[in-house]
């Protein structure tokens, strides 16, 4: 029918596109998300300096106001410094990289395990599904939070001394991805549930697959839709709770600052009269985190034909 | 007599009770529900045996039991003598027998995997059985096969959702075909779809039968499309089977009650009659 179109052209005409561009909000948000992901990306080209140089830091620098001129050196900085003489607008670049960083790997991780045990639960049921399930409804009570940070502890307890602060990112991200796997196994249950009983999935019985097989390669591809939309609010709450477990000293080590132990940094100084150290690195994170979220919501709406 | 498939005294039980913990506490006893009771009939090669009866009469039970995709809680289903689902067959004698076995599904809508394009819902079977060497032996069975059922070579590269129901119906006669089976179950292949194209299905399966000489277990409730189609027909109700006839002798005289309000309740065919 369209043949001829392109894809890019049958993409613009398509109802997606549409309700993207009958919604502002989605818009603005999505523009955040794209700069900011670039910048964590191309942070070595945008930043103006390597806030993890500890040879370009000058500590007479520190506490520089946001576009005065520092009393001693005469330099100027878009957000200020901190007390090290960190360029505040680098360190936040940084920051995003490592936040971003951590927040997509721990979805792809929670999502994973969720997705897994989520098919395995719907396609086999019995016991199977309960035991799965009973861990899941066990985990939500919960706060997942609190989770991480008993893993985060476990592993620390683990792990040699020399390694914790090497392996703290990796750390993170395990204990971030195994509190968020719980609404990935519950939705693709549910969805699995529907979709084994469907007459290709007895089709595909009928040949002779294994579960396995059927599972992967017939019942996956039809229960992604859902898992999409949850894997961008989860991104949202991974952020935060890589902030959150930064924030609280248990998160991404200091020579590696997270905008979360930027904000922790910042905290100390808030009421001494250095607000910029803190507010920055806050905006940063509520902008990041807002518009991830208001994505997610726009998705979820868009791609549920029962909303329209 | 050439049978090609024989079920005897074949069993259903499904276990419709509550969970444990529920029945320890309000104290019930376990609850059983016989879907399929002693039922035993034969289908001669390259012949047609409808089954017909309400919903629930276990119909589409006995066929998922006829091609494996269910054990029978009792009796057997000898396919050229073989026992189906006897577990000491080997599993090369399992994945033989399978292959003569295939289904065309009740839902045009359900039954095609709505990511895969029309070429690898074809191909699956090929593969899985390795009935073709190579890519391009793959793709020339596929558009064979495509072609046997009335479709052209380039609907391979389509999804399902941009076929009509009896397009799609045509899709999944031509799955079946794949493995070149001997035995086709049809759960209710038309009752989904327009009366018009309902014919066509109907012939194109009758064509594929003369053509292949395959036998057909056809499930249904539609009497006229069981007048059309069968040799013999059985009526089920219930789970048991009330009467076996061929095909004009049923309609003609029926013997049991069930079976002549069967008749008279399908306007179409009571009129033919009378």
């Amino acid at each position: 029918m369209n043949g001829e179109k392109s894809a890019w052209q049958r993409f613009l005409a398509s109802d997606f596109f549409y309700d993207f561009k009958r919604s502002p909000v989605t818009i603005v948000s999505f523009v955040i998300v794209v700069t900011l992901i670039l910048m964590a990306i191309l942070a070595d080209l945008v930043a103006p300096t390597n806030p993890f140089d500890p040879g370009s830091l000058n500590l007479m620098n520190g506490f520089t106001p946001p576009m005065e001129p520092n009393a001693f050196t005469g330099e100027t900085f878009l957000l200020g410094t901190d007390d090290q003489g960190r360029d505040l607008l680098s360190a936040i670049i940084y920051g995003l990289r490592v936040s971003l960083f951590v927040g997509l790997t721990a979805v792809i991780l929670a999502m994973f395990i969720g997705v897994s045990l989520g098919l395995l639960a719907g396609y086999r049921g019995g016991w199977v599904d309960a035991v799965i399930m009973r861990i899941a409804d066990i985990q939500v009570t919960f706060p997942s939070i609190l989770i991480a940070v008993l893993i985060f502890g476990v592993a620390r307890g683990l792990l040699p001394p020399d390694l914790r602060d090497e392996l703290a990112i990796t750390v993170l991200i395990v204990a971030i991805g195994l509190s968020e796997w719980v609404p990935f196994a519950r939705t693709v249950r549910g969805t699995t549930m529907v979709e084994k009983e469907k007459e290709y999935v007895q089709a595909a019985r009928l040949i002779g697959l294994g579960s396995s097989q059927i599972m992967v390669r017939h019942i996956l591809p039809n229960v992604l839709s859902p898992v999409l939309v949850i894997a961008t609010i989860t991104l949202a709450l991974a952020i935060i709770a890589e902030a959150t477990l930064s924030f609280l000293g248990v998160g991404a080590p200091p020579t590696e600052p997270s905008l979360g132990t930027l904000i922790r940094i910042g905290q100390d100084f808030l009421f001494s009269g250095e607000w910029w150290i803190l507010l920055f690195p806050a905006v940063t994170l509520l902008a990041l985190a807002l518009s991830v979220n208001l994505l997610g919501d726009w998705l979820r709406d868009t791609l549920n034909p029962r909303l329209k | 007599m050439d049978e090609f498939i024989r079920i005897e005294h074949l069993n259903q039980r499904f276990d419709l009770s509550e969970p444990w913990l529920a029945r320890m506490i309000y104290r019930r006893p376990k609850k059983f529900l016989d879907a399929v009771d002693d039922v035993s009939f034969g289908i001669e090669r390259g012949k047609t045996y409808a089954l017909v009866g309400e919903s629930g009469s276990g119909k589409s039970t006995i066929a998922r039991m006829a091609v494996g995709l269910l054990t029978p809680t009792g009796g057997r289903v000898l396919i050229d003598g073989q026992d189906l689902h006897d577990g000491s067959l080997s599993v090369a004698e399992q994945r033989r027998i399978r292959q003569r076995l295939q289904m065309v599904f009740q839902s045009p809508y359900a039954s095609l995997n709505p990511r895969w394009r029309v070429g690898s819902i074809l191909a699956e079977p090929l593969r899985v059985f390795r009935l073709v060497d190579g890519p391009q032996a793959e793709q020339a069975r596929v558009h064979e096969l495509l072609e046997q059922v009335g479709l052209s070579a380039s609907d391979a590269r389509r999804f399902p959702h941009e076929f009509s129901g009896g397009q799609r119906q045509r899709i999944s006669i031509a799955r079946a075909l794949a493995s070149k089976p001997d035995f086709i179950v049809c759960d209710e292949p038309t009752s989904a779809l327009d009366v018009s194209v309902q014919a066509q299905v109907l012939n194109l399966l009758k064509q594929l039968q003369r053509d292949l000489g395959l036998t057909y277990l056809f499930i249904t409730h539609d009497l006229a499309v069981v007048r059309v189609m069968a040799h013999r027909i059985g009526v089920l109700k219930s789970g048991k089977l009330v009467e076996e006839q061929a095909t004009e002798k049923l309609i003609e005289s029926p013997q049991s009650d069930y079976t002549r309000m069967l008749i008279r309740s399908a306007p179409r065919i009571h009129r033919a009659a009378s």
